[in-house]
């Protein structure tokens, strides 16, 4: 479901790892991938899509790879969920006329569209990272990336009854993040990361790529694994340019 | 036209005089912005002026050089036509280029309109050509991914056009068949409408004639990433491909409904102009002009002379030295402006990239580009513009790992003049805004 420059956070996890010696293969995930596939991967990595596209995917996801992602996520495995892909591990999705869309469950948060009337969340944006990705060395604490969503997620559904495992990924120092609202942006629940960040992602922000790609190599071999420094100037002087 | 009417055309057409002759730009879209704000519907007004008919020309990508191709061959047939030659393609830029050429009652006199028109402004100007008695030819060009940020994603637009297409009476539409989602909008347009009411209506009259190309050489060997529309528009299965030209456009079926690439009306011509999107834009200028009427002889002289639009393979000279622009806008535009320089045997590239409004403030864009079919050792690069740096990360996960990086426009293009030879071209790629500011910078000399 390629929308938006998705693969460059597909390139960006190849190509440090390629950069590193470590052996990485890309399977790309379609309706017709069987299952067995799927859980023999080390990382995930989900986008968004056009409407008619993440119908097709998404009543697939829902039935047949959700729960399988699911477990793996619980697991451990860590996995990259962006924009629409974001609001489908969601517990569901609440159109502006219409019943809810089920979601795979997997985090906990939630996402309403306001209604067709009111203004997309569109722009650039910059957020300071609030959770701890330990495992990683980097300059700085921000994220960079693009935003373009009608939808507002909202974590935590009801955060009394039980103790807030999905933590929101950073704070919105420029933009909207996840609602506009509360000043946050994406999520984290385990090793695992929701945002709303396209732009792509990674290729900016090579300490999330960077985490992810230690975390696969931990759960692989059960143990931590150092990643070698790369030379990463360019990278921050992209990011830098958008601070 | 109304006196009212007159007054408007009149007053504005002043004001862009005045515009024009303090240099505040020729192409000045205020004019027609002003004269829409006083009378929202002048646009009809001023249409009806058109003696023969208005030919609108719509899709993502080669408006401006098919419009541009139209033009080119009714002018040789000697009619008089009022185009929006500037790329101002919104309703303000349409009004403005009628205006510019009204007389001094606010008249105009012409024989055909050729107008590109904006993809989210078709519907609007569908819905001010209703009443217009003159025959309307429909260009139908293509569909891709463009400025997400601005226009939402193909499906949101396809599906504006397929209503306010509905509507449409008496329309000649020129559609290509390799593109299923135009194909499939051109279909459902020229088929009667489910009510008797509708048919009688005129609906019947509407007819469709389809370009496209027959030529399995230019199958593309690896399917390029961004590729749009590769489920069928009738039935949502994922169709299935003979081969692919470029992004969706090939020739496709579905084998669940049975839809297929509809046949094709004209599918050979002679181009004038490199690059295999514009053997697209050159066909759907001959089956335009060929419901016309217009000779086949005519059609071919014209093309030959074909001199292309600004900023669209637009060549300069520069010191002796060779300069070639190529407008790349959006990932399929700017696949084909690489493979088309890639054929051409390019060596010295300058790749520009803004995020000014005019080329959408999004430029993820940049990761769905093939620019792994550049390498080390046969191309010189520059990159420049206001997201040079997103540019040049992209370059170093495309294998790249020497170009020269200048933040500065006029440094990088000085640059990539010095490092090329008198027998040498530079080409350069650049988006909407970066387009004109290397122009300005080309035709005002400023680099030498």
């Amino acid at each position: 479901m390629s929308t938006y420059g998705d693969r460059g956070n597909i390139i960006c996890l190849e190509k440090r790892c390629e950069w590193r010696g470590i052996e990485a293969r890309v399977t790309q995930v379609t309706l017709e991938t069987p299952v067995r596939e799927l859980k023999s991967c080390d990382l995930i990595f989900m986008g968004g899509a056009q409407d008619r596209q993440q119908k097709l995917a998404g009543d697939d996801f829902l039935h047949h790879k959700g729960p399988v992602v699911k477990a793996m996520v619980e697991q451990g495995v860590p996995a990259l969920f962006v924009c629409a892909a974001y609001q489908f591990v969601g517990h569901y999705y609440q159109p502006y006329q219409g019943d809810k869309i089920p979601g795979a469950g997997i985090f906990d948060l939630y996402t309403v569209h306001p209604g067709d009337q009111k203004k997309r969340l569109i722009g650039n944006v910059v957020a300071e990272l609030s959770c701890q990705l330990s495992a990683v060395s980097c300059q700085l604490k921000t994220i960079v990336g693009f935003e373009n969503h009608g939808g507002k997620t909202y974590l935590n559904e009801n955060p009394k009854s039980q103790i807030p495992m999905t933590k929101p990924l950073a704070k919105v120092i420029k933009g909207f993040g996840n609602n506009g609202e509360d000043g946050y942006e994406g999520a984290v629940y385990k090793n695992s990361i929701g945002s709303y960040f396209h732009g792509p992602l990674l290729p900016k922000n090579p300490h999330i790529a960077d985490w992810l790609i230690a975390k696969a190599l931990e759960m692989k071999y059960g143990k931590i694994i150092p990643l070698e420094n790369l030379d990463d100037s360019l990278e921050w002087q992209a990011h830098s340019q958008m601070l | 036209m109304s006196w009212f009417d007159s007054i408007i055309a009149t007053n504005a057409k002043t004001l862009s005089k005045i515009s024009t002759t303090l240099r505040l730009g020729a192409g000045a879209t205020w004019p027609g912005e002003i004269a829409l704000t006083v009378k929202p519907n002048i646009l009809s007004s001023l249409l009806s002026g058109l003696r023969k008919g208005i030919i609108i020309v719509a899709g993502t990508n080669g408006k401006t050089t098919t419009a541009r191709m139209i033009v080119t061959i009714l002018e040789a047939q000697g009619l008089r036509v009022i185009h929006n030659a500037s790329g101002a393609n919104l309703l303000n830029g349409i009004v403005s280029a009628l205006i510019n050429k009204a007389d001094w009652r606010g008249q105009v006199s012409a024989d055909w309109g050729v107008f590109e028109v904006d993809e989210n402004s078709l519907p609007q100007f569908i819905k001010s050509i209703k009443s217009i008695k003159s025959k309307v030819v429909l260009v139908l060009l293509n569909l891709f991914r463009d400025q997400l940020d601005r226009y939402g994603e193909v499906d949101v637009i396809s599906e504006k056009w397929q209503k306010s297409l509905e509507s449409l009476n008496n329309v000649k539409i020129i559609a290509n068949a390799d593109d299923p989602l135009i194909a499939y909008l051109a279909s459902s347009a020229s088929r009667p409408g489910p009510s008797f009411a509708q048919a009688t209506a005129g609906r019947l009259e509407a007819s469709t004639r389809f370009f496209g190309l027959d030529d399995p050489s230019q199958f593309q060997k690896k399917i390029e990433h961004a590729t749009d529309s590769t489920f069928c528009p009738t039935c949502g299965t994922r169709l299935l491909y003979e081969g692919y030209y470029y992004s969706h456009i090939g020739i496709w079926k579905c084998i669940k409904c049975k839809t297929k690439r509809p046949p094709l009306d004209v599918s050979e011509c002679d181009y004038p102009l490199p690059g295999l999107y514009n053997r697209y834009n050159t066909l759907a200028a001959v089956a335009a002009s060929q419901v016309l009427d217009i000779k086949q002889e005519t059609i071919s002289e014209a093309l030959a002379g074909f001199v292309p639009a600004f900023g669209r393979q637009e060549e300069f000279t520069i010191d002796g030295k060779k300069v070639k622009i190529f407008l790349s806008k959006n990932p399929t535009g700017f696949n084909q402006s690489l493979r088309t320089i890639l054929d051409l045997g390019a060596k010295h590239l300058l790749l520009v990239l803004n995020d000014r409004i005019p080329d959408g403030r999004d430029v993820s864009w940049i990761w769905d580009v093939d620019f792994e079919l550049l390498t080390q050792d046969e191309h010189v690069i520059t990159v420049s513009g206001d997201r040079v740096y997103d540019l040049a990360l992209r370059l170093k996960y495309a294998n790249l790992n020497q170009f020269f990086v200048e933040p500065n426009l006029h440094h990088a293009l000085k640059q990539s003049l010095d490092v090329s030879s008198k027998s040498e071209t530079l080409y350069i790629l650049a988006t909407y805004s970066a387009m004109l500011d290397v122009r300005k910078l080309l035709t005002g000399r400023k680099i030498l």
